[in-house]
């Protein structure tokens, strides 16, 4: 039983991080309508930001191991320092994608994202390549004994980072400043015809993205303990994409959904190994699960696309109710398809 | 000198391999108006169906041919199957669901050869030598291939009606329907051609690396399409001439600035094209610019 | 009086077409200025040059005594140059309310830290936008369709929202492009109405029209374009029977 728990108490995790994940993958592109594929660039910022702010120094005392930079940040400043360079990387991508949208904008942020890997992984002194960086301090860690424990105290705070990450990112949504974005997204000529600038607003909608993808990151460190430039590759980012797209695009609570979704589908994988036909297959070729998992992952794009493009929850119309101003949500409006 | 040399013909190789990809892409696109993320994973279906014939028993050029019959097929097949129903739906759903079909045909190559790298067979030979310079066989087989391709490609476009018809849906989908084109038809028959140049891209690129992994065509994507942009998306001349300065610059990057940041070189390029003249080389400025954002 | 929009010899091609070749007129503050010309005259793109859609290959657009010759749209806007599309521009996924709410000028909650965290500020600025909103609402006559998704409304309500939202900018100046094009007759007439009002209120009004009917009896001063170029302009009295504008209308047509 205590073995289940512990699995359940795992995946909740797992579920939690690409949750943030999801938010800031909505902001860009369920609020701000810019179609990020690039997004694990920023994951793997917020990872590798928070490694360097954790790890303890050469010179002190707890230093163990041959990586030459840290700063011994408690995990509180580590998760600003996430949020921060995150931030600044999406404001990077941001910048050189301005003028661009659609599918364009799509295509140049899958490719700046492959140029910051090949950086992530040539430049060892920061990232030890292929060797990864273990171990990478915990939160609290210390304050607990047992390993299992510790696994449900870590599923705590990682749900406190994604209230925060989704408190942000309501808030962002539901004020006037998400109007405008919604807005732009739908029809960005109108939108500056009406006096909004538009470059300056979608740039913003970026780096707070950005932000949510770096806390995601420091969530996930902290997790595992470990980083390795391995865990950062494109199918991160459709992974999250599909969390978002199954969940509702445009919707917070919907893509949070999307991203439970998105875990069980992965982690139901394990479980075809009872599958007697596929147990067969699997002990014949090493790659027959893992590459399996990655066909269901696409299959389920091209499905949600072609079937259920606004997803489980969609965006709803924000109403006027008299007569206090506070928006309402009531019937869902037309599904936000998944149009360039 | 020598060293200059051989990287020219290094770069002139890569870039054939190169160009022969982008034209695929850029010809479908101009068709269709979106960009194929499936693309790629053609070009590793058409490399080990090639090594799958060869393994048993078959000789190389027929199994290659075979390849590139094999290449056009899925290629038309998904479209038909993945892309057509999709076709009222934007460029970027379409972009999604070839992601989509792009895992699914990668993981089943890998459920059905495994993981780790396959040589590509290849048979040995032996450099021509002019004085001291050593000219390697396989790189110029590569670009005569490569460049018999492309005056196929030409003659297609230029003298039959099918190229005719390609090149008038490209420049105006919405005449071309007017004046009774069958778009269907050509749209089919743009994703055959390039599904057949894109399985001959495959082979090329398996042979140029000598080896191959599930991820051969996708790892090669940007590439091709940076390729593509700076030539100018839909243009298949422009195509071929920007698959040739990319080219050179990954191997003059390689050879003499770094090794580990060459394609990150050809990444740049794309994205300092798409920021000044989006439309690339030869393309026409009102297109791409905001890419279809409103 | 001086004019507020200032247009001189404003130019824009097309690859080898002279879309707009060296337009000039000018608007007086306060008035309702009707721009028309047959079909191909250059009238919707000179609207995009002055407005800052498109870039001028020459020429100079002066509004309220400033050079805003280039000016991204936004600004202009900002500026109190505002100008709605022929084919409402209006945000299908919004209610009608959201739609002019976004319109709303210097909006302190627009800004990314206010945004986040609601404050003072942002939220009256709110409450005086969403009044706004409800002031335009009941002067448009278009209260009930407040709730509605913007893209479930007829051609006329969104021509009136469309214009709604340029109302909202607290503009000095309305560029209406064709705010009658599909608009049935009592519609028609009731929109002509609100914009009599709004020019009693202060507002000067630019509009391009083809519906010369409705347009004769409107304006206070009419623009006759003509292959890229304004022919003549003056009273509308006095330029319908001008023998060039009958010409241009092909000889056939009455002005």
């Amino acid at each position: 039983m205590t073995g289940w728990l512990l699995f359940g108490a795992f995946v909740l995790t797992n579920a939690l991080i690409y949750g943030i994940l999801a938010l800031g993958l909505n902001t860009q592109y369920g609020l701000a309508g810019q179609a990020n594929f690039g997004f694990v660039a920023l994951f793997a910022a917020g990872a590798f930001a928070t490694t360097l702010a954790v790890l303890p120094p050469p010179d002190s005392p707890e230093y163990v191991g041959t990586y030459e930079i840290g700063f011994g940040l408690p995990w509180g400043a580590a998760l600003l320092v996430a949020a921060a360079t995150a931030g600044g990387v999406a404001l990077l991508m941001g910048l050189v994608c301005l003028r661009l949208g659609g599918h364009y904008l799509a295509m140049v942020t899958f490719a700046m994202a492959q140029v910051f890997a090949s950086f992530l992984a040539n430049e060892e002194w920061i990232t030890k390549g292929q060797f990864g960086i273990s171990p990478v301090p915990q939160p609290l860690r210390d304050q607990v004994d047992e390993a299992s424990t510790y696994i449900y105290l870590y599923l705590g705070l990682a749900a406190v980072v994604t209230l925060v990450a989704y408190i942000l990112a309501e808030r962002a949504g539901r004020s006037p400043f998400g109007r405008v974005l919604r807005g732009i997204r739908e029809d960005e000529v109108a939108a500056r015809t009406l006096g909004k600038a538009a470059g300056a607003f979608k740039l913003k909608a970026f780096v707070l993205g950005g932000v949510l993808a770096g806390l995601a990151g420091a969530v996930w460190v902290g997790s595992i303990g470990a980083v390795h430039v391995g865990q950062f590759i494109p199918v991160v980012t459709f992974n999250v994409w599909l969390a978002v797209l199954l969940g509702g695009v445009g919707n917070n609570r919907g893509v949070l959904l999307g991203a439970l979704l998105l875990v069980l589908i992965r982690e139901s994988t394990r479980f075809l190994e009872g599958v007697p036909f596929l147990a067969d297959l699997a002990a014949s070729n090493a790659s027959f699960l893992p590459s399996l998992r990655y066909v269901i992952i696409g299959l389920a794009l091209i499905l949600v696309v072609r079937f259920a493009p606004q997803g489980v929850l969609p965006e709803r119309l924000r109403k006027r109710v008299q007569p206090d101003l506070t928006a309402d949500e009531s019937a869902p409006v037309e599904p936000v398809q998944v149009k360039a | 000198m020598d060293y200059f040399l051989q990287t020219i013909v290094y770069g002139l190789a890569t870039g054939a391999v190169i160009s022969v990809a982008a034209v695929g892409l850029t010809l479908s696109f101009g068709v269709t108006g979106f960009i194929n993320f499936s693309y790629g994973e053609i070009l590793t279906v058409a490399a080990y169906t090639t090594y799958a014939l060869t393994q048993a028993g078959m000789a190389l050029p027929l199994a290659a041919l075979i390849a590139i019959f094999m290449g056009g097929v899925v290629t038309f097949l998904v479209a038909r199957g993945f892309f057509e129903p999709l076709r009222d739906r934007g460029p970027l759903a379409l972009l999604i669901t070839g992601v989509g079909v792009a895992f699914v045909i990668q993981s089943l190559v890998q459920m059905a050869f495994g993981g780790s790298p396959k040589p590509f067979p290849l048979p040995l030979m032996t450099p021509w030598q002019i004085g001291e310079v050593y000219i390697p066989k396989l790189q110029v087989i590569i670009l005569v291939l490569a460049i018999v391709c492309m005056i196929a490609v030409h003659a297609l476009l230029r003298y039959t009606l099918m190229g005719r018809t390609m090149r008038a849906a490209a420049s105006n989908d919405a005449l071309a329907k007017l004046s009774g084109l069958n778009t269907r038809r050509i749209i089919g028959g743009t994703w055959l051609v390039s599904g057949l140049i894109a399985g001959l891209g495959g082979v090329l690129l398996a042979s140029s690396q000598g080896n191959m992994s599930p991820t051969l065509g996708f790892n090669f994507l940007l590439v091709v399409f940076a390729a593509a942009m700076l030539g100018g998306i839909g243009q298949p001349y422009g195509a071929m001439l920007g698959a040739l300065v990319i080219g050179l610059g990954i191997e003059f990057g390689a050879a003499y600035v770094s090794a580990d940041y060459s394609q990150a070189l050809a990444f740049g390029v794309l994205i300092v094209v798409l920021l000044v003249r989006p439309s690339g080389f030869l393309g026409k400025p009102s297109l791409a610019t905001a890419g279809g954002a409103s | 009086m001086n004019a507020l929009l200032e247009v001189r010899e404003v130019r824009k091609a097309f690859g080898g077409v002279k879309a707009v070749n060296g337009a000039t007129f000018t608007v007086a503050p306060g008035s309702i200025t009707g721009l028309i010309g047959p079909n191909g005259a250059g009238k919707t793109t000179t609207f995009d040059l002055i407005s800052g859609r498109t870039a001028c290959d020459g020429g100079t657009v002066q509004f309220d005594g400033k050079n805003v010759t280039g000016n991204p749209i936004h600004k202009l806007s900002c500026a109190g140059l505002v100008r709605t599309f022929q084919i409402p521009r209006a945000f299908q996924r919004m209610t009608a309310w959201e739609n002019l709410l976004f319109s709303g000028t210097n909006h302190p909650g627009e800004g990314f830290w206010a945004g986040l965290i609601s404050t003072g500020s942002s939220r009256r600025r709110e409450k005086e936008v969403a009044a706004q909103a409800d002031e335009v609402l009941t002067f448009l006559e278009i209260d009930h369709i407040a709730n509605l998704s913007a893209g479930s409304l007829s051609g006329g309500q969104r021509k009136l929202l469309e214009l709604g939202r340029a109302l909202m900018r607290d503009p000095k100046l309305i560029m209406l492009d064709e705010p009658f094009a599909g608009v049935a007759p009592a519609l028609t007439g009731k929109i002509a109405q609100k914009l009599v009002e709004l020019r009693e209120q202060g507002m000067t009004i630019v509009l391009v029209e083809h519906d010369l009917e409705t347009v004769m009896r409107l304006v206070d001063h009419l623009v006759v374009m003509h292959m890229g170029a304004v022919l003549v302009a003056g009273d509308p009295s006095v330029v319908r029977t001008d023998e060039r504008v009958l010409e241009a209308y092909l000889g056939g047509a009455h002005v």
